[in-house]
């Protein structure tokens, strides 16, 4: 093959659509539109399977096949000339495929209707310029994307991640440098929630909302799927894919075979094009999920794959350490930072309403929903010592051998849901803020009065 | 055969491509910038970039079997016509207006799902050579439970 496969992975992005060519036994042909070609190695690509069709029939009576694929950075044609191989039910290939689709599908409320039910693999014979497409050769010169994740950008990422002193800046760390290193203008991070089964959005980068708090359970949306499945998505034909899916939604609705619409609210952009989840995992165990997404097509290169499941590792592990630095670091005494001054309350302020629901864990703010579970515990906690005793000083120590929050004995994930707390607040409610004092350590801030109000 | 609804649809400005095979069975292909509908829908003709032409005309004198796909990447709605060969010359200059302006409306279904650029106006779309193929089938190919299903 004079061609070689990894140099048109580009190609397989779905960005452009790809058109698949085959021939049935009795002689007549068939050319179809296809949703995704996936990249397996340098001989071999694989198609999805989601619907019975004539082309898979017909490439189970007769393997030779074409597929053709346009180069969205130069539009410069390719074909394909393809011999069906097998068909995969399980697997790396047909897990990757899978997991592209029903991302792509929970974004419409198609999860379990849209999905693969086999990765058809060919090998491919022959590769070759289309001939009628490039016709003014000078603007068709292939262009190679830049390549994004370097060895250079990913030591620029790991200095930022040392410099940071505790989970909060090194979390701020990696958003914003994926922003200024990679040029990610939007990432979040969500970790475990307290439900197993669920991720907590503690930190964004780059939407009008911070976004903290905002859940997702496992399995649905980029976040939940990557959580499940423990494995990267690298989708950069998002819209497309969409469409496609959206496409075959109103036909499988057509015939009953969808519940009621149920469009997932993934919190994000509007339209994005490209999306990036990716698993932060220590030792086999989820510390959290990054995720990435453009309203630029990016082209993720194949290279990429093995860097980002690198880069997921290097996060685990910073994020972990920070976790485990910052609650070491409550049971060694340590000395008080000179703390700024906290907010009296401004009498001529309007009294925040807070109200505490026993039963639900759970926090309202003049009638508004703000946290529940251990932040709202904890919130509760610290707000009803400063209205009985007037304190404002507090350290995660204390908060850790409360009884009354009921943490964990083994991992109570007490700093990242402080971290959600404060961020909470930040968005929700910025006349109580809690500011970091020392290590192990904060204030309570009140730039208002507090009422507050206890239900069952 | 074509209705005239379908016949609106074809002509707006779709991706299209034909396919042809072989005496192998070996599949070919070309991209088609546009297609007309004969009055009646009996006939299709195809365009066909006369620098991509060549397999595709070997194979339709070899045995005459066509298959054009259609779609509309705004919404994927998508239909597949099989046809039998008849005829094929050179489009004449009275076909180019016909032609580009087809191609300019696929440029702009492109432009409506965010993927035309500068580079789109490097694809050739003329001269090209008129295919006349006769509608033996038509199916529908939008995504989904019913990709392959004649059309009524």
């Amino acid at each position: 093959m004079s061609v070689p496969l990894h140099t048109l992975t580009s190609c397989f992005q779905g960005l452009i659509p790809a058109t698949l060519y085959t021939c049935a036994a009795d002689g007549t042909p068939n050319a179809a539109y296809l949703s995704h070609v996936e990249y397996v190695d340098d001989r071999h690509i694989a198609l999805s399977f989601q619907f019975f069709n004539k082309s898979r029939r017909n490439v189970a009576e007769n393997p030779r096949a074409v597929v053709r694929v346009v180069d969205p950075d130069t539009q410069q044609g390719w074909e394909l000339r393809l011999r069906f191989t097998r068909s995969e039910t399980a697997g790396p290939l047909f897990d990757r495929m899978a997991l592209r689709i029903e991302a792509i599908a929970s974004y419409c409320g198609m999860k379990g209707v849209f999905k693969l039910l086999a990765a058809d693999v060919y090998e491919v014979v022959a590769v070759r310029k289309v001939p009628e497409e490039p016709g003014q050769p000078a603007l068709v010169e292939r262009r190679t994307p830049d390549a994004v994740f370097t060895m250079r950008a990913l030591q620029d990422l790991s200095q930022r991640i040392d410099h940071a002193d505790g989970l909060e800046p090194l979390i701020d760390a990696i958003l914003q440098g994926l922003d200024d290193i990679f040029g990610f203008t939007h990432s979040s991070i969500l970790l475990p929630g307290e439900q197993p089964g669920t991720l907590v959005t503690i930190a964004t980068h780059g939407y009008a909302e911070n976004g903290a708090g905002a859940e997702a359970r496992f399995g649905e949306g980029i976040a939940g799927l990557v959580a499940e499945a423990m494995k990267p998505i690298r989708i950069a034909g998002l819209m497309r894919g969409m469409l496609y899916a959206y496409a075959s939604h109103v036909r499988a609705k057509e015939r009953g075979w969808c519940p009621p619409e149920r469009r997932v609210s993934v919190p994000g952009l509007e339209n994005p094009e490209s999306q990036l989840g990716v698993p932060l995992v220590v030792r086999g165990e989820l510390v959290g999920v990054l995720c990435i997404e453009s309203e630029i097509p990016y082209r993720f290169h194949e290279d990429d794959r093995a860097t980002i499941e690198l880069l997921g590792s290097y996060l685990a592990i910073a994020i972990q350490n920070a976790v485990l630095r910052e609650s070491r670091d409550d049971d060694t005494a340590d000395e008080v930072v000179a703390a700024p001054p906290a907010a009296t309350a401004a009498a001529t302020r309007a009294a925040r309403e807070l109200t505490f629901y026993r039963s639900d864990e759970c926090v309202l703010i003049d009638g508004e929903y703000l946290i529940r579970g251990l932040p709202a515990k904890v919130l509760w906690k610290l707000l009803s010592a400063h209205q009985a005793e007037g304190r404002t000083d507090f350290t995660n120590r204390e908060l850790r051998l409360d009884k009354s929050l009921q943490l964990p004995a083994y991992k109570d994930n007490l700093e990242t849901r402080l971290l959600l707390l404060r961020r909470r607040l930040e968005q929700k409610c910025p006349d109580i803020r809690l500011v970091p004092s020392g290590r192990g350590r904060f204030q309570l801030a009140l730039a208002a009065p507090v009422a507050l109000a206890e239900r069952p | 055969m074509i209705d005239d609804a379908l016949a609106t649809f074809l002509q707006q400005g779709l991706g299209i491509n034909l396919g042809t095979r072989d005496a192998a069975l070996e599949p070919h292909a070309a991209y088609v910038p546009a297609a007309r509908v004969e009055p009646g829908g009996t006939h299709l003709t195809v365009f066909v970039p006369a620098i991509g032409a060549d397999e595709v005309l070997a194979d339709l004198a070899d045995n005459g079997q066509a298959a054009v796909v259609f779609a509309r990447p705004e919404d994927d709605r998508a239909c597949q016509v099989k046809g039998v060969f008849e005829a094929a010359a050179p489009a004449g200059e009275a076909d180019r207006a016909f032609v580009e302006a087809q191609y300019a409306g696929f440029m702009h279904q492109l432009a409506i799902i965010g993927t035309a650029g500068e580079h789109l106006r490097a694809w050739t779309a003329w001269p090209c050579v008129a295919v006349r193929l006769r509608v033996t089938a038509l199916f529908s190919q939008t995504p989904g439970p019913d990709a392959g299903a004649p059309l009524s």
